[in-house]
């Protein structure tokens, strides 16, 4: 993914979130949307800003360890709901 | 017949400098800490934590994550710009980044005088106590980003600018996180 398009999507992810958010709901649904979006934004950042794209084994084990942050807080945020 | 280069195995694959790197893991490893400790808290007091978080301004944090997501795209790009050996164009891209931190920063310190000005600081709830750790936290990496980017867009060498967009990009992802965990969910 070029610059441009990490850009683009990263704009598109962060507008998605906050507009979920603006809507006023909460519960599950809300959250672990607003946190998969959250997930996806660092993906992006990760692979094509920082460049592990180009690093497929760098790339997996960066990608294993925000799984288990972003399960860890999904699974807190989901218990406080 | 041509001989391919092997790619690159182990710590050699890692793009840009190994110590940022080392920085940008130990980085992560403490504001990942902070957040999962902040959803902790929050378990014990979920009503109180979403009272304060309804004094937060989500809007204006929105507009600065587009700030700084558009920021570490013209980071990206003088990157891009240095392996070209585009000395202009790059310091003008790391000029703009560094710029944006400033805008990032400015928006920031309007929310802490908001706070402020509203009787709110770091003993008012623990959810601010959170907050202002967090944010403040990272205000000063933006900081130190900035003058990062101001230091190798002087020396403008290719692998100097790979490392400092390399800390900024940490900046950017530390945010992206932080953001919605913070500001978002309730």
């Amino acid at each position: 993914m070029s610059a441009t398009r990490a850009w683009l999507a990263l704009l598109a992810l962060s507008a998605v979130s906050t507009a979920i958010a603006w809507q006023g709901g909460a519960g599950m649904a809300v959250t672990l949307a607003i946190l998969v979006l959250a997930w996806a934004k660092a993906q992006v950042i990760l692979r094509s800003y920082l460049g592990l794209a180009q690093a497929p084994e760098w790339s997996r084990g960066f990608a294993m360890v925000l799984a288990l942050f972003m399960l860890g807080a999904m699974g807190l945020a989901v218990a406080a709901g | 017949m041509t001989t391919l280069a092997p790619r690159p195995r182990g710590i050699e694959a890692l793009p840009g400098d190994l110590m940022m790197w080392v920085l940008i893991v130990s980085e992560l490893a403490v504001f990942g800490a902070g957040l999962i400790a902040f959803l902790a808290v929050r378990l014990t007091d979920p009503l109180g934590f979403a009272q304060a978080q309804a004094h937060l301004d989500a809007a204006a944090a929105g507009i600065n994550t587009m700030v700084l997501v558009t920021s570490g795209w013209l980071a990206a790009l003088a990157v891009r710009a240095a392996e070209a050996r585009r000395v202009a164009r790059l310091r003008g891209l790391l000029a703009g980044a560094a710029l944006l931190g400033v805008v990032f920063l400015w928006i920031k310190w309007q929310e802490y005088a908001g706070k402020a000005a509203a009787g709110i600081d770091f003993e008012t709830h623990a959810f601010f106590t959170f907050y202002y750790l967090l944010t403040g936290f990272h205000a000063v990496h933006v900081v130190a980003g900035i003058v990062i980017l101001a230091l190798v867009g002087w020396n403008a060498a290719p692998r100097t600018v790979e490392t400092g967009a390399a800390f900024w990009h940490m900046v950017d992802l530390v945010w992206v996180l932080l953001f919605p965990i913070l500001y978002l969910l309730r």
